[in-house]
């Protein structure tokens, strides 16, 4: 317990040394080839997360936020475009960006709960034998599991095995945890809880996440940042500051979820020709870092 | 109830060549585990056939590894179990007798070819139905090449895997069997087969009722305890059973 508080004191501490962001996602497109078509999932996306965001990608089903996020998590290559961490060139999948699923499976059904935490830890020789065992019991404990460390999955409801991926994720202390929908199979309740859960884990720890839903509040609640993709193929349309923690049920917060989804629904972007949209992000550098609401003028004209 | 139509209609036959009665066959059961007839006869049967099981076991793990990993293998072990999945393995053993002569490398040789295409094409079944989520969650944690075949595809596909096994088992036990029938002989001594064969050949028909007794005791012990002890360590504990 102790060991845990002092390490989340250390990783709180953000890397100021370099100034650049930590996930630098610039004009990014994906393409995917079905049987018969060539299907653009994102094109030309581009946003920074700064080391201990809670950066959020929102947008309908068909806006390639999961694509977007597979692609960050190294699984996908994107077509054009480049994404880096710290700096690197993302090449493959690697365990410093740990993906959480939104499927119960992703548990290995096989490994108890502490198993399963402490898996990662050694099969990357981050830790070994007794070390792993307690940052992974540190972890297990963070997310109230303590009880069940030595149960197997099966044996746990979904919001449960959603709090040991979490766990297993962080235990691994990844320099960005992506979360791709990762309550959307839970019942509401639950889902209010986990994201509760979430939030005062980055109290703890503010360890940087990127996190992908469909879920206009879930967004708002969540986020720091949110950026909203707009589908066919998924194009960025604003880049937004969320509301301060806790105002997501004020007045602010409700303007602003209007806001978003009159964004998100009012209207809808036409094919437009590529040039257009060169410019994305560039723009979005340059107003890198600035107040509240960003518009994208592409976007927005569109309609 | 069975012991006792058996008894029943033995004694009523009264012609112990047909039918002997039941009591006369577990007459001869005791007494030949007694004076240890049977126990070697097994243990030679069980020996020959844990050889073969092991080594098609072995064979069908990096047949299936190397389909896994290339398209070639892939289309050779397809190919291949379309191919000999249908033909008893039974059937190979006037060519494996020409290949291996008479002994124990004929025996093995047709087990392992019952035992390989079972377990091949259940593990790469198995191989194939674990999830793309399981499968990113080891990539992400750098696993690759036969790692990632050990700590994820392996126990992932365990359900599939060990139901091939069964299989696998099944069939080898009873192939052995008639291959023994066949022909005895493996290393200097005769397995339960033979031990039938030669009852039969001698008019000893209780001998011979207390090998197939022998024979199915042996079949249901290993299917009863030990595949239900492998069944409740690992998928029953795990909630992957099917």
């Amino acid at each position: 317990m102790a060991s845990g508080a002092t390490r989340a004191a250390k990783s709180a501490v953000p890397n100021a040394a370099d100034a650049g962001p930590l996930l630098d996602v610039q004009g990014v497109t994906i393409q995917y080839k079905t049987q018969r078509h060539l299907v653009t999932a994102t094109y030309r996306v581009g946003f920074q997360v700064l080391q201990g965001d809670r950066f959020v990608v929102l947008g309908p089903s068909g806006c390639g936020k999961s694509t977007l996020l597979k692609a960050v998590g190294g699984y996908l290559q994107p077509t054009e475009g480049e994404i880096r961490l710290k700096g690197e060139l993302i090449a493959r999948p690697g365990p410093d960006r740990i993906m959480v699923f939104q499927e119960f499976d992703q548990l290995l059904p096989w490994k108890t709960v502490l198993e399963n935490v402490a898996f990662p830890l050694k099969t990357t020789g981050t830790l070994s034998g007794k070390a792993a065992q307690e940052r992974a019991m540190d972890y297990i404990q963070m997310v109230n599991l303590t009880k069940f460390a030595q149960s197997y999955p099966h044996t746990l409801s979904g919001g449960m095995k959603q709090r040991v991926a979490i766990a297993r994720g962080m235990a691994m202390e990844p320099d960005i945890l992506l979360m791709d929908e990762p309550f959307a199979a839970l019942d509401a309740l639950t889902r209010v809880r986990m994201q509760d859960e979430l939030l005062a884990l980055w109290d703890e720890i503010q360890f940087t996440v990127l996190f992908v839903t469909h879920s206009i509040p879930e967004a708002i609640k969540i986020g720091s940042r949110i950026l909203l993709l707009s589908p066919h193929p998924g194009q960025v349309k604003a880049e937004i500051n969320s509301v301060p923690r806790g105002q997501e049920s004020s007045d602010e917060g409700a303007a602003l979820g209007r806001e978003i989804h009159e964004m998100l629904f009012a209207d809808q972007i036409e094919e437009a020709p590529h040039a257009r949209y060169g410019a994305t992000a560039e723009h979005l550098q340059r107003n890198a870092g600035a107040g509240t609401i960003r518009h994208h003028p592409e976007a927005a004209d569109a309609g | 109830m069975l012991a006792g139509a058996w008894e029943i209609y033995g004694r009523w036959l009264d012609n112990p060549l047909l039918v002997p009665p039941f009591s006369a066959a577990v007459k001869a059961l005791v007494a030949d585990v007694a004076d240890g007839t049977i126990p070697t006869r097994a243990l030679s049967s069980i020996q020959v056939l844990l050889v073969g099981f092991a080594t098609g076991t072995t064979l069908a793990g990096l047949l299936t590894v190397f389909a896994i990993s290339t398209r070639i293998g892939t289309d050779f072990l397809e190919t291949m179990t379309a191919m000999f999945n249908p033909l008893p393995a039974i059937a190979l053993l006037p060519l494996a007798l020409i290949w291996f002569g008479l002994g124990a490398g004929s025996l093995v040789f047709v087990l392992v070819h019952s035992v390989m295409w079972a377990v091949a094409l259940n593990t790469l079944a198995g191989f194939r139905g674990v999830s793309t989520t399981v499968r990113m969650v080891g990539r992400n944690y750098n696993l690759k090449g036969l790692r990632f075949v050990g700590r994820i595809l392996i126990p992932a596909a365990f359900p599939s895997i060990l139901a091939g096994l069964k299989i696998g088992w099944a069939f080898a036990w009873r192939t052995l069997i008639a291959a023994e029938l066949i022909f005895g002989v493996s290393s200097g001594q005769g397995g339960l087969g033979w031990y039938i064969f030669e009852s039969k050949n001698q008019l000893n028909i209780p001998e011979v009722f207390a090998g197939l007794l022998t024979i199915i005791l042996i079949g249901l012990a290993v299917e009863n305890v030990v595949f239900r002890f492998i069944e409740t360590r690992t998928v029953q504990r795990w909630g992957m059973q099917s």
